[in-house]
């Protein structure tokens, strides 16, 4: 049956979105539901011994192996008790532990026992997704580090109590209670408790405070490091000379609240790091290829590192695919949330692309794999996220600048407050140069920036919009003007088949179209890849004979004893000039035959659905909204006037282009920073000049495009949503550094007159750097708004 | 008094011990899921 899709309708949906099957889900949703593979044999790979080296390792007795997975779709903790209970009674298990927060668990098995692979299929009964663990080396570090700093912590905190209850009686004693012997006795108690503070709690600040003097410049670590040295050797002197006060109460307090808070900040930290990282763990550890395709249907499992370009493998429902590739068989949906932040799936068949890190949902797919590891694109984004955490901000450059200047100034003044006050008051002039130290923080400058901008990052990642140079978020959050190309931009970059004309009486127009489609089946060029769309790919085409291509106009072919030519006027029918009465926007395609014209088709731009919506968004944020194209300066306007968009400028070249963006910068009365959004592909030098390019993902390949944000969702409505989001950064941004200014304004001079005791020091700046980190993080929760923009 | 020059040095070793009781614990995985093993409790299935 050929779908009749000739009505002249201007701006038709586009045939692979009505190709989409009903399947609507609710977003985060997408992980949990579809079938998912519960038998062993699907994970027979894994049962390799070099594969399971990856994210395992020998456990403490013979033939036991700890191995490490991830686990998707656990949404609370009475999932993971269902699974520990599953497995926990199987013969061979030795022990399991589901941690629900993290996705992870841990599983201790007997290799004599039990095969791994019937464990993962145990959990995929339960209709969750295991996984392996990719990169358990960086994975255990990560948790080691974790561990150490908790029992940093502990000894810390622990002998701080300790060593108070030896110093309380010398705060409490009235004059002749505590004999002196005796008040040597406690000192001398809480100098030994305060050891393992000093060599075991604080080596980290030590190790920091090393490092950055090693690279010639003053670091956080430098004062806190310092002040610790200086009340400890003070105290210790105090006590050998049994003259003067001893601070180890204070010494052990202030390195636990300093510790306390760094720990809470790598906690928070982390979790939005995971966010990023989990992108990694998406690709299947093994695949069925079919060797003999398509004489044999037989499949053999290989793991992932043994596929080559153009093998030809079996995707099985709930399976993700392990690189890009072309579909050769069947038909199903696919999940490309993970790419694109979109829920829904996006149907494919024959012939359609398909990404890495995707998920087949409904019915095995044949693919030929055609791009591997790096090249495929979940490669290039994993590559791009990797060159995006490397950069650092520039406001975060600028600040630890600041910051440097800034804490050589706070030990200066430390030394030349320990000066003063050793003339005032010898007995506390140590006290309040340690209280100095340790009561700044510069951490709302070097520590809370990085973070706010990671959040942002990773909150927009998980939308589908990849920012590969995050000081452009700031420049985003001052956008003034959003410029599009129209091509590819504001338009899908397909063209689609818009109307059907007759010249001749009597012409079945389906037929047309279907001899067209069949004359162009074998053709990549865009005209015959609209005629694809519309023709559905179940029909039963034309016998055609003689079938002739020639490039650059047109095709030539034979069928039911007459020759067509499909093409331009000129190829197609050239005896006489055809009159073209109508003028459209767009491509004329002419269909002849030996006796004349027969029908000429039109194609033209289709609109993205979303772009009306986006640029009347971009509006209440308060941007103006330009069209910036090379195009025909009537289409564009005419796209312009339907997205709702005052000012389309049209016949626009390159140099053009660039001398209208330089204007705007410059500013016709106010200097405005201009986003530039592209395809990438023909507008290069206009997105560099742009303060901020943002390119389609469908348009060049990710590698060599340098743009700040690529919309791998193909959204526009993104657009509208990382200004905002780029906003919301810069005032938390702002938001901490007026803290920092104000608690540094305060608290300096306070412990500068002596009024804030060192432990009181430690707490403040504990308590600041947490709050200012904690604060950015706030970032990582999308506003209510966009969820309903998306439905 | 005196049992005080006795009694400090013991709580500085007691102290001390606690510290290798706690290392062996977090060495142990004692604190990795602080989550599941509390709700474990309520689970009537034991499984």
């Amino acid at each position: 049956m050929w779908r009749s899709q000739t009505s002249s309708s201007p701006l038709p949906v586009p045939a692979d979105t009505v190709l989409e099957p009903p399947l609507l889900r609710p977003r985060g949703a997408s992980l949990t539901a579809g079938p998912v593979l519960a038998r062993a044999e699907a994970y027979q790979a894994l049962d390799d011994a070099d594969v399971q080296a990856q994210f395992s390792r020998p456990a403490d007795k013979p033939h036991q192996v700890e191995s490490w997975l991830v686990i998707e779709g656990m949404s609370c903790a009475s999932c993971a008790q269902g699974i520990e209970h599953r497995l926990a009674a199987r013969p061979g298990v030795i022990s399991i532990d589901v941690n629900a927060a993290a996705g992870r668990a841990r599983v201790v098995w007997d290799a004599q026992q039990v095969r791994l692979s019937s464990l993962f299929a145990d959990i995929a009964a339960l209709d969750y997704r295991p996984f392996p663990v990719q990169q358990i080396a960086a994975d255990l570090t990560r948790r080691d580090e974790r561990r150490k700093a908790l029992w940093r912590l502990f000894v810390a905190g622990f002998c701080m109590m300790q060593v108070m209850m030896y110093a309380a009686p010398a705060y409490f004693a009235e004059a002749d209670d505590l004999t002196p012997d005796m008040a040597m006795l406690l000192k001398w108690a809480s100098c030994v408790l305060s050891l393992p503070v000093l060599l075991f709690a604080s080596t980290p600040f030590f190790a920091n405070a090393w490092r950055d003097l090693q690279a010639r410049r003053v670091g956080m670590d430098v004062p806190v490091a310092l002040g610790i040295i200086i009340t400890f050797v003070a105290s210790t002197a105090s006590l050998l000379h049994a003259g003067g006060e001893a601070y180890f109460d204070s010494l052990t307090m202030f390195v636990f609240f300093l510790l306390g808070g760094r720990y809470l900040e790598t906690l928070a930290r982390g979790k939005a790091a995971a966010s990023l990282e989990s992108l990694a763990t998406r690709l299947p550890d093994s695949v069925e290829r079919l060797a003999g395709w398509p004489a044999s249907q037989a499949a053999q499992r290989v793991v992932l590192h043994q596929l080559r370009v153009g093998d030809v493998l079996r995707i099985a429902v709930g399976q993700a695919f392990p690189g890009d590739g072309v579909v050769l068989e069947g038909s199903s949906g696919v999940d490309e949330a993970l790419l694109t932040g979109e829920g829904r799936p996006v149907a494919k068949i024959a012939g359609d692309g398909v990404v890495a890190g995707s998920y087949n949902l409904d019915a095995p797919l044949i693919v030929r794999v055609e791009r591997l590891g790096r090249e495929s694109r979940f490669g290039e984004i994993v590559a791009l996220m990797a060159r995006a955490a490397s950069e650092k901000p520039r406001l975060a450059a600028l600040a630890d600048r600041y910051a440097g200047k800034f804490l050589v100034t706070v030990l200066v003044l430390a030394a030349l407050a320990g000066i003063v006050w050793s003339f005032i008051d010898p007995a506390r002039a140590v006290w309040v140069a340690v209280s100095v130290l340790v009561v700044t923080c510069p951490c709302a400058l070097s520590l809370a920036t990085p973070a706010a901008v990671l959040t942002t990052s990773g909150l927009l990642a998980r939308r589908g919009v990849l920012v590969s140079h995050p000081a452009a978020l700031e420049a985003l959050a001052g956008a003034g003007r959003v410029v599009f190309d129209k091509t590819g931009t504001l338009t899908h970059e397909q063209l689609v088949f818009t109307s059907l004309k007759s010249l001749r009486e009597g012409v079945d127009q389906d037929w047309v179209l279907a001899l067209a489609a069949a004359m162009e089946a074998g053709s990549l060029h865009p005209v015959a890849r609209a005629l694809q769309r519309v023709v559905a790919h179940d029909t039963v085409l034309l016998v055609l004979t003689n079938l002739r291509e020639v490039r650059g106009a047109g095709v030539e072919a034979a069928t039911g004893g007459h020759v067509y030519r499909l093409g331009s006027a000129a190829f197609a029918w050239p005896h006489r000039e055809i009159a073209d009465q109508e003028t459209t926007d767009g491509i004329a395609t002419f269909l002849a035959d030996e006796s004349g014209p027969v029908a000429i088709l039109h194609f033209g731009e289709s609109l993205r659905e979303d772009a009306a919506d986006s640029v009347s968004e971009l509006h209440k944020l308060q941007v103006e909204v330009s069209v910036l194209s090379g195009d025909r300066d009537a289409s564009v306007r005419a796209v312009a006037a339907q997205a709702g968009i005052a000012d389309a400028r049209g016949a626009q070249t390159p140099e053009a282009k660039l001398a209208v963006v330089t204007a705007w910068q410059s500013g016709e009365g106010v200097a405005q920073r201009i986003v530039m959004v592209g395809d990438g592909i023909n507008d290069g030098p206009v997105l560099s000049r742009a303060d901020v390019s943002i390119v389609m993902g469908s348009g060049a390949p990710l590698s060599q495009s340098d743009a700040d944000l690529v919309l791998l969702s193909n959204r526009l409505a993104d657009v509208p949503l990382a200004i905002a989001e780029a906003r919301r950064m810069g005032r938390v941004v702002k938001q901490n550094i007026v803290w920092a200014a104000g608690y540094n304004v305060i608290c300096v001079p306070l412990a500068l007159f002596g009024l804030l005791p060192p432990w009181l020091a430690g707490l403040g700046m504990a308590g600041s750097s947490l709050l200012v980190v904690l604060n950015a993080l706030r970032l990582a929760r999308p506003r209510v708004r966009q969820t309903a923009m998306e439905s | 008094m005196d049992i005080l020059f006795l009694l400090v040095p013991l709580s500085v070793i007691l102290a001390l011990s606690f510290v290798v009781v706690f290392y062996w614990a977090l060495k142990a995985g004692q604190f990795e899921d602080l989550e599941v093993p509390g709700r474990a409790i309520l689970d009537d299935d034991d499984g």
